[in-house]
């Protein structure tokens, strides 16, 4: 069966990306109240959580091959 | 709020991932069983967050937040007491007989302990529920949307709806529970950044907590009299009316949720799903609540927040989309935004869900067209996906031109709903318990419950018989409606067996506590058995509730 690992990772990791472009191309982006840059530090975010999924899904499909 | 063209590449490609799960999915389904409860065949990580994601729709994230606003922390009992031991009980105690006893449904379960008219009046009452609710979110959705972007109120239910079809369709009842899954992560990627920066915005806990008033932040110290508090609920009303009838009637019976610990692949997981779901469920406060009392501290503080108004009050269901729109840039605003539509669709996916299961198997196959092959009840069940959304879109128009309507079947459902607790206790742990008592007992408690809606007012609601009592609040009045009907049912189930013929005791094995051996989970760790994890969960409960108070 699918492992749903690896559509998460894979949704996570490249909406991590596009914030994370989002965040370097245009660092001066910001909502009324913050002075941070939102998508940047999120971006990363995503980025870690997505990569972490697909690694825990990697490692599952080697172990079963 | 507008959105950038790369929020909308977010959205679309959200719905790619979630069209192709329910793609890839479709190959696995072969049999009826695959389609309508998962071949109980999903690892337990899976039916943890599923169980949790089902119920985190339409009415959580907006409607948390709002009662955030307007009541503060208080709104954290409707977890820590109205959620988390429900979860702990049914993990514990309950679901032996749900998974042990091979029912494929709620219902079945009670035609399995009973008798075929007790599950008819539970499997009509929750079908014709599911697709009202499915109907609510749906109209929820579109409202927002169109009150939010100014898209349209058609397009917004026919978009969500056809997505929503077109993935249950294809892969059942897995692939709505693998989208509740990637919904649940999405909420907690979206929005806790959300939390975090207002909080931090507002000047921590502290400096919330200086800029409001005490009774928002503390949750159980203004609990003593139900003039002391927002909610006007005093201590016990609270904890017996929502920390045990209603939190106990719709965690441990309700088989939108009790359905995806079904869909579990061993009786030790499936024992598991709810009381590893506690876990997340404990800390959902800090994402959907939260954000709601750091808007008033906020708005108090001279931020340049303004708390969204609306006939001259402070309209609180718009806090959270106010706050994504003051701390979100284009980017993130499309992933919240994400988020909000996604806990909308796979609220309305669990409800299809459950209802497909429950009336292929426990409307269909019992009354309409029993003993036919497999694969008939397959069709059955793909083209009953079709008519409940079809059924939910309706709702959603009714829901649009006649609110009355819809706030009154909201209430009648909850007339239906309050005793059920009590024939699930005494059907599972009372061996001398009958069909004719636990139907009768069922009937009058909800009897009760009308009853006492009618004879008591709170905010101008109820009373169409009289007045006997006035409550301050229609929490309040539905909390002791609940404990009235659920204290009838129990009472009736109890004179109305001992008055009616017991079934054989071997007829009964694996369906009553004191009729079943119960297995130890062999080969599992002991920190991976549902009562060392129980006790670790509770110890975290008390904490929180300690913290907090």
């Amino acid at each position: 069966m699918l492992d749903l690992r690896i559509p998460t990772g894979g949704f996570f990791l490249l909406a991590g990306v596009i914030l994370l472009a989002l965040g370097l191309i245009d660092p001066n982006a910001r909502a009324a109240l913050t002075d941070v840059n939102v998508n940047l530090y999120c971006g990363i975010a995503m980025i870690v959580f997505g990569v972490f999924m697909l690694l825990l899904a990697f490692r599952a499909a080697k172990k079963a091959s | 709020m507008k959105l950038a063209t790369v929020d909308y590449f977010i959205l679309a490609l959200y719905f790619v991932f979630v069209l192709g799960i329910g793609w890839r999915l479709r190959k696995k389904i072969s049999t009826s069983g695959d389609f309508l409860t998962s071949g109980r065949s999903v690892p337990v990580w899976i039916t943890s967050l599923a169980f949790l994601a089902a119920n985190l729709g339409a009415q959580e994230l907006v409607g948390m937040s709002a009662s955030g606003a307007k009541y503060g922390i208080m709104t954290s009992h409707f977890y820590w007491i109205g959620a988390v031991p429900a979860m702990i009980f049914v993990g514990v105690f309950m679901m032996p007989f749900y998974y042990g006893s091979r029912a494929r449904s709620v219902p079945e379960y009670l035609k399995l302990r009973f008798d075929e008219k007790t599950r008819t009046l539970n499997a009509v009452s929750f079908a014709v529920m599911t697709i009202f609710s499915s109907g609510i979110s749906m109209y929820a959705l579109g409202l927002l949307l169109q009150l939010v972007l100014g898209w349209s109120f058609t397009t917004s239910v026919f978009v969500s709806a056809a997505i929503v079809l077109a993935y249950t369709f294809l892969g059942g009842l897995t692939s709505a529970i693998y989208n509740e899954v990637l919904q649940f992560f999405l909420i907690v990627l979206g929005f806790s950044p959300l939390a975090i920066m207002a909080v931090a915005k507002a000047g921590g806990w502290g400096g919330m907590a200086s800029r409001l008033p005490s009774v928002m932040t503390h949750s159980w110290k203004y609990m003593g009299s139900a003039s002391q508090n927002p909610m006007g609920i005093e201590v016990f009303g609270l904890v017996a009316g929502l920390g045990f009838v209603l939190s106990f009637g719709y965690w441990c019976t309700d088989f939108l949720v009790v359905q995806r610990a079904m869909a579990a692949d061993s009786m030790s997981a499936a024992r598991r799903t709810p009381i590893l779901a506690a876990i997340p469920k404990m800390i959902m406060p800090f994402i959907v609540i939260v954000p709601g009392i750091a808007a008033v501290a906020l708005a108090n503080a001279a931020t340049g927040y303004h708390l969204p108004m609306k006939n001259g009050g402070p309209d609180y269901d718009q806090v959270l989309t106010t706050l994504m729109a003051q701390f979100y840039p284009a980017g993130m605003l499309g992933i919240g935004l994400t988020g909000l539509m996604a806990s909308f669709m796979s609220g309305m996916a669990g409800n299809v869900t459950a209802f497909n299961t429950v009336f292929t198997y426990d409307i269909y196959q019992s009354h309409i067209h029993p003993n036919a092959p497999d694969s008939h009840y397959l069709t059955v069940g793909r083209l009953t996906t079709i008519g409940g959304v079809a059924l939910s879109i309706g709702t959603a128009y009714l829901a649009q031109h006649y609110n009355n309507i819809m706030d009154l079947l909201q209430l009648v459902f909850g007339f239906v709903n309050a005793p059920l607790f009590a024939t699930f206790l005494l059907g599972m742990f009372w061996k001398r318990t009958t069909g004719h008592g636990a139907f009768a007992g069922l009937l009058s408690g909800t009897i009760a419950a009308a009853l006492v809606h009618g004879l008591t007012v709170a905010e101008g609601k109820g009373g169409w018989l009289g007045t006997v009592n006035t409550f301050p609040s229609t929490m309040a009045q539905n909390f002791w409606i609940a404990i009235f009907a659920w204290t009838t049912c129990f009472v009736l189930t109890i004179v109305v067996s001992l008055a009616t013929r017991p079934r054989a005791e071997a007829e009964l094995r694996g369906l009553v506590y004191s009729l079943t051996n119960i297995k130890h989970d062999e080969g599992v760790s002991w920190y991976m058995r549902p009562g060392p994890v129980a006790i670790a969960v509770g110890v975290l409960l008390l904490f929180l509730n300690f913290w907090f108070a």
